[in-house]
């Protein structure tokens, strides 16, 4: 009786753990086509800014970044219908809260510096770059810490020291896309591991 | 003395259900189904089973045109689930 009420605890934990496992892993492999998405947006975008800044010789190719969320979230509604009958969990939430921050900063700051940069005469245009690919690192590294993955947690740290080490050290101007060229694929990455990810 | 074990949890399926709703915001049934493997008629009389007893809440509404189920873990459930977890790591200590 006793080794009957041990074995009958110890398949209620065990079922409880698969259960609960089956559920979380499918759920968050869902999610894994979004990071894909915006990281080959954020690839195609950057390369293509890249070659107008670099063949104009115009910074000011850079407002095309706006049009990035226009181009997305068309995309991210029809995907997103695909998986109305799949409930939302913690993780789910943290990481959708992680990116719209990421890209509500990301846009603020980007016009208030293209406001700036306009308004005063002295200052012919402003690097967000650094603040911004810092800004990626941070929020591709906490995401690895609620994911649990490694590979994401030091790829989010490479992209945003590395990006600003780069920035600072090299005498770049158009070539600076290269290091969202590279987060976008380090984030289009993320998502084939979440996608493929045992958590 | 082992702590008795609730009634209500201690079934196969209506401990499965609770498992996934304890981690969710709320599930539809269909999900509820393939995460359970359960069949529909058993799926359904479980949920009831637990809409009963005040641990989930049940939603009947429209999804466009589809009828759509959603279940809801209620504070007294989520807090019997956690009893019911605690007294099965007594039974193994």
């Amino acid at each position: 009786m006793e080794q009957n009420n041990e074995l009958s605890a110890r398949q209620s934990l065990d079922l409880i753990t698969e259960t609960l496992n089956r559920s979380r892993k499918e759920i968050t492999r869902v999610n894994g086509k979004y990071f894909i998405l915006w990281g080959i947006l954020m690839t195609v975008f950057s390369l293509v800014i890249c070659y107008f800044w670099k063949i104009s010789g115009k910074a000011q190719w850079n407002i095309l970044w706006f049009a990035m969320p226009l181009v997305g979230y068309p995309f991210v509604y029809h995907m997103s219908k695909k998986d109305e009958k799949l409930p939302s969990n913690l993780v789910t939430k943290i990481i959708k809260g992680i990116w719209t921050l990421y890209g509500i900063f990301a846009c603020s700051m980007a016009t208030v510096c293209m406001v700036i940069a306009s308004t005063f005469t002295e200052t012919s245009s402003m690097g967000v770059t650094p603040a911004l690919v810092l800004l990626f690192g941070i929020a591709e590294s906490i995401s690895g810490i609620v994911l649990k993955n490694w590979f994401i947690i030091i790829g989010g740290w490479i992209i945003g020291i590395g990006g600003v080490i780069i920035y600072y050290l090299s005498d770049v101007n158009a070539e600076q896309m290269l290091i969202f060229a590279f987060a976008g694929i380090i984030l289009a990455l993320t998502g084939v591991i979440v996608k493929r990810q045992n958590i | 003395m082992f702590p008795k074990l609730d009634p209500i949890l201690h079934s196969e399926l209506r401990l499965a259900v609770m498992s996934v709703l304890s981690d969710v915001e709320s599930a539809d049934f269909t999900y509820l189904k393939t995460q359970t493997e359960a069949t529909s008629g058993n799926l359904s009389v479980q949920i009831d089973k637990l809409s009963a007893a005040g641990y989930i809440t049940v939603e009947k509404g429209f999804k466009g045109r589809m009828p759509c189920t959603t279940c809801k873990i209620t504070e007294k459930g989520l807090e019997a689930f956690r009893q019911y977890v605690e007294a099965l790591r007594t039974y193994l200590k």
